[in-house]
Parts: structure tokens; sequence; C-alpha cells
């Protein structure tokens, strides 16, 4: 499958509860819309700092942050779709209103609602992830918590191989974590999703954007998403696993900086892994 | 008791809907529903959960087997006539319910975050069962369910098979009775059926207007003699829905007809049902059920 992240700043005339409403209320609503979806998520960063949640254990599992990392993003999409073909022709009319004659084209679903212009700070940062599901996440009907880690190769490391031990040794340990429902890896490429999805205007073609862009892509290369139902259980876990060490020394040998955020995660289209019904189907 | 079974803490509402038969085929009113209708009415004030069930477009009793005639009893005829699909949803009380259309800020719009002014359940008309004398209405049974957890509904990211079985009451047995049978002995069986991904027991509330109460307004079709009489007859069918969430139908028809569960389990519908029959539905998860504390900003 093709899964795509879209990083976004809010609109200046938006706070960022705001922004979260604007985005999981109207623009989601459209958004699910994409013809052809496969699965998307939300994530809003949390409003409590991630110091806050994790308490001293996030000072003792950070090292080397990007300064200013909060202000690149306020939220990211990630969107499924069966193949880059399928996402680049998402954004078209959708035939899914009822009206006098039948059913009829909405679109406005092309253009997602049309509302980015005042969501949004720039273009989203819009790049392509290889996965590595380590535990497939089940969701229970209540709120998780849902924490990522943001983590960039060691230098001297090729990119094979970080990503060879990232998805084996350190996945079948941090797997071990008690309470943890869903562990997933996810490695930024560079393929270019964003030329024939954006207007050939966006202000994600400008050198400026451009160059926003690289900045936030200079401040991770993995992104792990994991799932719990409560933060407690994390920094449990993570705290006697300092003791045995063995997560330390292995995040030493493959992070060069590596940085954790709490997020509201919003499951606008439960995504389906298997192969799609032959109708419309969320 | 089964554990975690007691009082219902939520306002749940089922609403069988029939599509605008003149107008859509049955998948054509899957798209619709889910696709426009849901745009908006996701965005319900403080609503906590909804789903869209479509009856599913292969007939289940083939696929039932030999167990269909052992587990399937006195289906009432052309009951997927009567509906296309059913939506279910959550609100924290019924006030929260009938309050659901207050309109709030969200879109993003010059300014900053706005009341949306497309907002609209308008197409409600020409997707659902149209009402000729009422234009703006359509007929429907919204009906207020009384819910018990029976196994913790948990979703993995691929499409489940989700049953529903409709049960009526076995008239020899009063209301209590009925109840205490159904939630102490039968679900307890229910949830041994092995592979479930969840199970949850709905009594249909035995207050007909529950949901319509203050949700539409008094000169409505649902108040109208034909409202109540459509009504009356429909829940006349039934008095309330298990659903089961599995991966497959064979996996059901394997689990359920476990030699030391299936015996015990037609026992009891035996005893405690008049009627008992499944329906196989598109489970379409529009806003995911939050069961714990909502969450002091905009969640869903």
């Amino acid at each position: 499958m093709l899964k795509v992240f879209g990083f976004v700043r809010r609109h200046p005339d938006l706070t960022h509860d705001d922004y979260r409403a604007a985005h999981v209320g109207y623009h989601n609503s459209y958004g699910r819309r994409l013809n052809n979806i496969r699965g998307y998520v939300l994530n809003v960063r949390a409003n409590a700092p991630i110091t806050s949640t994790l308490g001293p254990l996030a000072s003792r599992i950070t090292r080397d942050e990007v300064q200013g990392f909060d202000d690149l993003w306020d939220g990211w999409g990630q969107l499924l779709f069966d193949s880059l073909e399928t996402y680049l022709s998402a954004k078209t009319p959708a035939h899914d209103k009822a009206g006098p004659r039948g059913l009829e084209d909405d679109a406005l679903v092309a253009a997602v609602g049309g509302d980015g212009p005042w969501l949004y700070a720039g273009s989203p940062f819009q790049f392509m992830v290889v996965e590595h599901v380590a535990l497939p996440v089940r969701r229970p009907e209540r709120k998780l918590f849902k924490l990522v880690q943001f983590a960039t190769r060691q230098s001297g490391l090729p990119d094979e191989l970080f990503r060879s031990y990232v998805c084996g040794r350190y996945a079948a340990r941090l797997a071990q974590l008690p309470g943890l429902r869903g562990l997933v890896m996810n490695f930024r490429t560079p393929l270019d999703v964003m030329s024939r999805f954006f207007e050939p205007e966006a202000e994600g073609f400008t050198a400026r954007g451009i160059a926003e862009r690289e900045h936030f892509y200079g401040s991770w290369d993995c992104m792990t998403e994991l799932w719990f139902d409560r933060a407690d259980q994390f920094v449990d876990g993570r705290l006697a696993a300092l003791s045995s060490t063995h997560l330390d020394s292995l995040e030493l040998e493959l992070f060069a900086s590596v940085c954790y955020r709490e997020v509201d995660e919003t499951v606008v289209v439960l995504p389906n892994r298997a192969p799609a019904p032959d109708y419309y189907f969320r | 008791m089964v554990e975690r079974l007691g009082e219902n803490k939520v306002f749940k509402v089922f609403a069988f809907l029939k599509r605008n038969a003149e107008l859509l085929t049955h998948d054509e009113y899957r798209a619709g529903h889910v696709g426009f209708h849901c745009c908006n009415s996701r965005r319900l004030k403080d609503i906590r959960g909804y789903s869209v069930n479509i009856w599913a477009n292969a007939p289940l009793g083939p696929r039932l087997g030999a167990l269909h005639d052992e587990i399937v009893v006195r289906e009432p005829p052309g009951f997927l006539e009567l509906w296309d699909g059913f939506p279910e949803v959550w609100f924290d009380s019924h006030r929260s319910w009938t309050e659901a259309g207050t309109p709030e800020p969200t879109r993003a719009m010059a300014g900053g975050l706005q009341v949306d002014p497309n907002w609209t359940l308008g197409d409600g008309p020409y997707l659902f069962d149209p009402l000729p004398d009422r234009p703006t209405e359509f007929r429907s049974y919204h009906l207020h369910m009384e819910e018990h957890i029976v196994v913790p509904v948990e979703r993995p990211e691929h499409k489940l098979v989700k049953l529903v079985l409709f049960f009526r009451r076995n008239p020899v047995l009063g209301e209590d009775a009925f109840v205490q049978g159904v939630l102490n002995h039968y679900a307890p069986l229910t949830a041994r059926i092995g592979g479930l991904y969840g199970c949850t027991l709905n009594f249909r509330d035995t207050d007909q207007e529950a949901a319509f109460r203050n949700y539409y307004p008094a000169d409505a079709w649902a108040f109208s003699p034909e409202g109540y009489a459509m009504r009356r007859a429909f829940c006349a069918l039934w008095d309330g829905a298990i659903e089961l969430h599995v991966d497959s139908v064979g996996a059901f028809v394997a689990a359920r007809s476990a030699p030391d569960l299936h015996p015990r389990l037609c026992a009891a519908e035996r005893h405690l049902f008049a009627a008992n029959w499944y329906v196989e539905v598109d489970e379409n998860m529009i806003v995911m059920p939050n069961r714990g504390t909502s969450p002091s900003f905009y969640y869903r």
C-alpha cells in the first residue's frame, strides 16, 4: 500500500485548539471522502508538553532534539491508498451525494473542502513513508495514549542497516513494553508525492517552502508510533527498561537524535488493509 | 452477571433507514449515506461515537450452511425490505442527543474558526424513504437502545464481519425474567464464542418514542398516526439485538458450532426467544466510539 504523511502548521489566525476543531471537523469531513481512500488518521500534538506527560523520563530518553521542533508542525495526516496512482487521482469530485436526480458528484471533495488557505500556514510537508508494522494496532472504544518517537539515523550507519536494525532488534525490544497495543515504524522516503497532488503555485514549491520542508526533514528519519491505554504504562515500562540498558544502548547505537511527542489521534477512516470491497466503504 | 455488564452509561440510538428507492440502488445509498451525509453528521455536537451499518450484498443464509436452520428461527419475512442501513450513535445523555444539531464552529475561514455556513442534513429526503406530503422529512425508526458490553470491541486495521442477531422475547416470559435471562445466561454463553473481536448486547427501549422525543418537533412525521403505526409494527418484530464482530462468516460458523457451546446456546434461545435471526452488515466507522472521559477539546 501507499502510506503518505502530511505535516501541517496551523494558520496564524487559529489557536492550536481552533486548528484541531477545523482540521478534525470540516477538513476531515471532506478528506474522508477522497476517492478510494483506504485509511486516514489525523494526529494533533497534545496540549500538554511531553515533559509533563512523561515526567523525568522525558529528559532521560531525549537526545539532541531540534530547537523549535514544535514550531514546525501542529499535526499530521496519515493517508493510506492502494497505490501512487489511486492517491494522485483521489482529489476528484466524489460521486457520493444524494440529490433530486439520484446520486450526484460533489466537486468540493476535489478541493478537500477548499479550506486549506485558512487552515494551514503554507503547504503541508507531504511525503511517502515505508512502514514496518511490528505490532498491529487494535483500537478499543476509548481514546488511547499515542506516543510518537522521532529519531535521526547515526551518521556512520548505512541507511539499509539503520532500517534493518530498527525493524529488527529495536522493534523486538520495544514490543516487550507491557501494555503496548500497537507499534509501527515509518521511514521517510524521497519519493515526490507533492508535485501532482498540490497546485503548481502552492507555497511548498517556492524556494522558501522547499527550504522549510528540508529543515523539517532534517529533524528525523524514522518516526515510530506507539499506542498504550495510558501514559504511565509507557513510563513504567520504559523506566524498567532503563535499568536493563538494552533499549538505551540500542538507541545510542542507532539514533543521532531522538525525541517524543504525545498526539491525539482521530481515526478519520479506519484503515482497512484487507482487499477493498467492491462498493463504497469507509 | 457478566463482568462489565451493567447500567447503560450512554445514550445510544439505532436509526433504521430505508433508502429512497426511487432514486438510489442499495449501493448508491451506501455512497450517499457514508459519503456526503456522514460528512455533515459526523460533526453533530458532542457526538461520542458513530457507525453506519448497511446490510451486506451477499445473502447470509447459504454461508451459514447447516447451522442456519438451527440458529435462525421465525425470521420475519421481508425484514431487509424495511431498511437498508442503521446508523448507531452514542451521546452522553438524552439532552446532548437532542441538542446535537446545535451549530458549532468547525471550519477555518477568513477571520478564523467559524460555523460552517454550508453544513446541512438537507440531503435526507433524497437519501432516505421520502414523504411526498412532507418534502423536508423522511421515514425512519430512531430507537433508543439500552446497551450492555459483553466483550469490549477492539477493531483491527482490516474490515471485520459484523453479524447482528435480532431477537424477540418469548411471550411466556415476563419482561424482567426475559432481560435477566438474556443478561445473565445467554450473554455469558455468547461471550464464549471463539474469535470474537467484540460483542454488544442491546435491548430496545420499551419507550419507542425515547429517541424521537425533543429531537424532532411535535408535528413531525414521527408523531403522526402513520409514524406511530409503522414504528409499532417494526418494534413488534424484535426486542433486542446483539452485535458480533468476527473475522469471517466461516469463522463464526465454526466457533458457534463448538460442541460444548452449541447445544447450550440453542437451548437458551428456545427458552428466551420467540424469534431469532442474523443479519450481516458492513460497518462503516464514522466516529470511533470513545467511552472514556471526553477531552476538553474538539475530538472525534
